[in-house]
């Protein structure tokens, strides 16, 4: 879902006339008040807008993951879609952890237990485990 | 509401009125339905309408 101050109206006008907005599906919706905004810490109470905040949140409705761009730099769908891959999946297997280099299901997780406390160079190397 | 989510708390319930492209009909959100559907919630925060993304 998109949010922004513009009311419903301004989001029915803009995805009819943009066509870069053609093939948007998902809700776009209005944040009038500034309220959701101001909670996820994304309202610059200076210019009333909100930064460009994407945030995700679990079906039980935890915050999992927050990145927040300044409004002069976009978003890359490939930056995004690896957090949220990597949150989805850890949601499932509870005891592993995504490092730097997991891209997608089936690349190398951690299993942090003590024996890997100094040894996650070792860790990396032998398929993740310690 | 003056208290920022930190990553790993609870998101508060809450509704905001939104247009649905899928429809072509005006919708609300909520994301205690979300919640209860079991599903993922992206929230995609931009300046406003009729500039880039």
């Amino acid at each position: 879902m998109t949010i922004s101050r513009d009311t419903k109206f301004v989001h029915l006008a803009w995805r009819t006339h943009e066509k870069e907005l053609g093939t948007v599906k998902y809700l776009m919706a209005s944040d009038v008040k500034g309220d959701v905004g101001r909670m996820f810490g994304v309202l610059d109470e200076g210019s009333g807008l909100t930064l460009r905040g994407t945030f995700l949140v679990a079906p039980d409705g935890r915050l999992t993951n927050a990145e927040v761009n300044f409004f002069n730099v976009g978003r890359n769908i490939d930056e995004l879609m690896r957090k949220f891959k990597a949150n989805m999946y850890l949601s499932k297997k509870t005891t592993e952890a995504c490092p730097s280099k997991w891209k997608d299901e089936g690349d190398l997780t951690l299993t942090p237990n003590a024996r890997m406390v100094g040894k996650v160079h070792e860790a990396l190397k032998a398929g993740g485990k310690a | 509401m003056t208290q920022t989510i930190q990553v790993g708390h609870q998101v508060p319930d809450f509704e905001l009125e939104a247009y649905d492209p899928a429809s072509g009909d005006f919708a609300k959100f909520s994301l205690a339905k979300q919640k209860g559907a079991g599903r993922w919630t992206v929230l995609f925060f931009y300046p406003a309408d009729w500039t880039f993304v």
